[in-house]
């Protein structure tokens, strides 16, 4: 801070009207000049004494009592604009009846959470499939996978192999669910493929099931992580899946 | 009564003190300060419906334009000067130190160097410090950003101060002389 920016910036200070930031800025600008602080101080003097000893004006006794009587009456377009503010009264409170009730129903319309993390499980496990990029890193191999994951991410998502139950671990990438980072594990069942999302749990989430444009999902929290899983495989393998994965390690 | 008027007696009544002590020290007498007063409580009256927000800034808005009002048809050398003295604030050491010695510095001193301020910096100074308005109310009031506000209360001070510095002298120079 310059000399006379700071010399500007105390009438602010000393009157109570600068901003927090600027106010740090200037009370270590003070700190170490102490001809800075002597000006502050001189300035608060002033002020101080004009407020105690310059003239207040006070209106004269009279002038209250000469304007009353010197009001004019009331014209007849103010009693008009009357009528017109007490119909915009009404109308308010109708807007007002209008504006609740919309907030209601978008309230009650509104996806919950829950709905709101499907659509993006969806739509970001269709996305992967259409541009044919479903994994960041192709192995089978857990501990190839598992290690990459933890790298990248702040947490460790629980990686396992289910290939001996039919589920053959193919891959994994890194998407985004929510506004974090998530762990997406890739597995294949036959000629489906199942996507398993992980992240760290926030809150509870309800385990459900869902079927939504044509997917299965489902979703259930795991020690303390939160998975969703997806997949175009039918509800009940889906289900022995969901299984194999509480159950495991 | 009407409601116009018991608007008029709870939202601009209130204020009549601090509208006559801003006409007063604009117009520097009693009976301009009076007319001032009287013309913009009237307008208030007028147009009570258009208030927003706190009646205070805004009745004071209206004493301001009515006093530049009068300085323009009365005083209009006042309003050149101050043209003059709105150049931006150049900050000049020899200009800095108030380094007047307040204790010595009386009420008739104070009165005569806040009344020889050119307006825009009285007024300033007069809605901060004797009716202890905000920035943002004084900027509303005198119709310039709240940044202006700050370099005239700023460049008002200094004025102030060098002011009161001459006038102590020449009081001394009269006591001794």
């Amino acid at each position: 801070m310059t000399h006379d920016e700071a010399a500007l910036l105390m009438h602010a200070y000393v009157d109570g009207e600068l901003d927090p930031a600027k106010c740090l800025e200037l009370e270590a600008h003070l700190a170490e000049d102490p001809a800075a602080r002597a000006a502050c101080e001189r300035l608060r003097e002033l002020s101080g004494a004009i407020r105690n000893r310059a003239d207040y004006h006070s209106a004269p006794h009279a002038l209250a009592a000469q304007l009353r009587e010197s009001l004019p009456v009331l014209p007849e377009a103010a009693r008009s604009r009357l009528r017109w503010r007490a119909w915009l009264g009404q109308a308010a409170a109708l807007a007002a009846v209008a504006l609740v009730t919309w907030v209601a129903a978008i309230a009650y319309l509104r996806p919950g959470d829950g709905e709101r993390i499907a659509q993006e499980v969806i739509a970001s496990h269709v996305r992967a499939t259409l541009a044919n990029h479903t994994w960041d890193v192709a192995s089978s191999d857990q501990h190839t996978v598992k290690p990459w994951l933890s790298a990248r991410l702040s947490f460790s998502p629980p990686v396992a192999d289910f290939s001996a139950h039919g589920y053959e671990l193919r891959g994994a990438r890194l998407d985004y669910l929510s506004g974090q980072p998530v762990a997406v594990l890739v597995y294949q069942r036959r000629l489906h493929s199942i996507e398993v999302y992980v992240r760290p749990a926030r809150d509870a989430i309800a385990e459900r099931a869902l079927t939504r444009d044509g997917f299965n999902l489902l979703s259930f929290a795991r020690g303390d992580m939160d998975i969703w899983l997806i997949s175009d495989l039918n509800r009940n393998e889906l289900n022995d899946f969901a299984r194999l994965l509480a159950q495991s390690p | 009564m009407s409601d116009r008027r018991l608007k008029f007696e709870q939202l601009v009544l209130p204020h009549l003190d601090a509208a006559y002590n801003l006409a007063r020290w604009l117009t520097r007498n009693d009976h301009d300060a009076h007319d001032v007063v009287q013309e913009a409580a009237l307008r208030a009256f007028r147009f009570l419906d258009g208030l927003r927000g706190e009646a205070k800034p805004w009745l004071l808005t209206l004493v301001r334009n009515s006093c530049m009002t009068w300085l323009k048809a009365n005083r209009p050398a006042e309003l050149q000067a101050i043209d003059s003295h709105a150049a931006e604030l150049v900050l000049v050491d020899e200009d800095t130190p108030e380094t007047i010695s307040l204790r010595e510095v009386d009420r008739r001193m104070l009165n005569e160097a806040l009344a020889a301020l050119p307006a825009y910096f009285r007024e300033a100074l007069v809605l901060r410090e004797l009716d202890e308005m905000s920035y943002k109310d004084i900027a509303r009031i005198t119709g310039v950003p709240a940044g202006t506000v700050m370099s005239r209360l700023a460049r008002a001070r200094r004025l102030l101060a060098t002011s009161l510095r001459a006038i102590r002298k020449a009081s001394t120079q009269r006591v001794h002389g």
